[in-house]
């Protein structure tokens, strides 16, 4: 492969933002002096500027409005703020074990004694195997997985868990289209059977999302799918879920 | 909540008016792009609060620097969304920006009908309807790769690692996805060809 083939192959990833940080000078230089690949960068830009439009419409607190034009009066155009803000978050609330359920919500013992059948079935079998392969050993990717039962019989589910990276990306199919203001939540479950919520989504016409789960799964036993009112989801699941399974 | 002042008015006027310390310039800036701005963050981050910061500094940017924008180098929407995004990986990979590829200002989807709101919403509906559609279209592979670079900032030979796949196959992947969402954007009038 010429150079130009070898540099060639890389520009869309360099629109993209995906080239690594000691290749990215080479690239631009390439692509300022090669017409090709200079037009190429070009059109696929443009393109890539559409990506944030992918994104499901989330509603932001009010208060972000204020926050920002209050940080913007504190500082004059052209003159940079020097600290970054600081997140005002509410206190967190305490949430009872899931295995213990709440008042009024007799699905949280159910879901222990499913959750209890799925780790059963699921040690030994379906574990979790060690993908990237060629992935340096202090950061290990473990992939586990989700299966969908009753109303999401079709639904599966791989979570990719970047030990390394403190994240996990869950690849979501089969999932069937929500109702009008609902979304998927998932729940990480702990020892004890405490559900955390992990985010929300929206699949898509296919029933398919990657969902990236910016937080730690060290110390969940079990990863749990719910429908929950939308956007934000609840603290706590109501209902019990048709679709988990055992994290490694 | 909405800005008298500077309500309807067109990008360079907006621009003109942040360079010039206008508030309701940046208050107009919000109401439209806002709540897109956060979704994109939440959509990084998965976390509401860190969402917010990013938000915010990225307006802030916009706001400290409105004076260097250059609308030949893209819109003020896409200058926005691209500062989002990439403050909310750099909370995401915990890095400073300097010690990853920073996603450049590029020309922008050809942004018509905008002086007016409805049209404006309506507008941008329809962009997010054909991006949604576009990226729906992609073999899961491809869409699977894309994601990753620009919703996870992961890099190619990250993406690789992970997924088990030679460099050479997500370079390819990458580009066939690039290539592929752009052809049908444009056959949607969204890319200028």
């Amino acid at each position: 492969m010429s150079d130009h083939e070898e540099l060639e192959s890389s520009v869309a990833a360099w629109v993209l933002g995906a080239v690594e940080a000691d290749e990215v000078d080479i690239l631009r230089t390439h692509i300022d002096a090669c017409p090709t690949c200079r037009e190429t960068a070009l059109r696929l830009g443009r393109t890539v500027s559409a990506l944030p439009l992918e994104v499901e419409e989330i509603t932001p607190p009010a208060r972000l409005r204020e926050r920002i034009l209050t940080a913007a009066a504190a500082t004059s155009p052209g003159r940079v703020a020097s600290a970054r803000p600081r997140t005002i978050r509410e206190p967190r609330r305490m949430r009872k074990p899931w295995v213990q359920g709440a008042p009024g919500r007799g699905v949280f013992p159910a879901l222990a004694v499913a959750a209890t059948v799925v780790l059963a079935i699921l040690v030994g079998f379906v574990a979790g195997d060690v993908i990237g392969r060629g992935a340096p050993a202090s950061a290990p990717v473990v992939r586990s997985t989700l299966a969908g039962h009753d109303s999401l019989a079709g639904a599966t589910a791989t979570v990719i868990d970047l030990k390394g990276e403190g994240v996990a990306l869950v690849d979501f199919n089969g999932l069937p289209q929500l109702d009008s203001g609902r979304v998927y939540e998932i729940w990480l479950i702990t020892a004890a059977g405490r559900p955390d919520p992990a985010g929300v989504f929206v699949p898509d016409s296919n029933g398919s999302k990657f969902v990236l789960v910016s937080r730690s799964l060290a110390g969940y036993r079990q990863m749990a799918v719910t429908s929950e009112e939308g956007p934000a989801g609840t603290p706590a699941p109501t209902q019990q879920p048709q679709l988990y399974g055992n994290l490694s | 909540m909405e800005s008298d002042a500077a309500e309807g008015l067109a990008e360079p006027d907006i621009v003109a008016q942040l360079a010039a310390g206008s508030q309701e310039a940046l208050a107009e800036l919000y109401d439209r792009y806002g709540r897109l701005a956060y979704s994109v963050a939440v959509r990084v981050l998965g976390d509401p609060g860190r969402a917010e910061d990013a938000v915010q500094e990225a307006f802030l940017n916009i706001w400290n620097h409105a004076a260097s924008f250059d609308g030949r180098r893209g819109s003020l929407r896409t200058w926005l969304l691209t500062s989002v995004r990439n403050r909310s990986i750099d909370y995401l990979r915990g890095r400073s920006g300097h010690e990853r590829q920073e996603l450049e200002l590029r020309p922008a989807l050809a942004e018509v009908g905008l002086r007016s709101d409805p049209w404006r919403e309506v507008s941008l509906s329809l962009e997010r309807s054909a991006v949604r559609d576009a990226m729906g279209s992609l073999p899961v592979e491809q869409r699977q790769a894309v994601e990753l670079a620009y919703f996870a900032g992961y890099s190619h030979r990250e993406i690789a690692e992970m997924t088990n796949v030679p460099l050479g196959t997500v370079k390819g992947r990458i580009r066939l996805a690039l290539e592929k969402l752009s052809s049908y954007l444009q056959g949607r009038g969204l890319v200028d060809v």
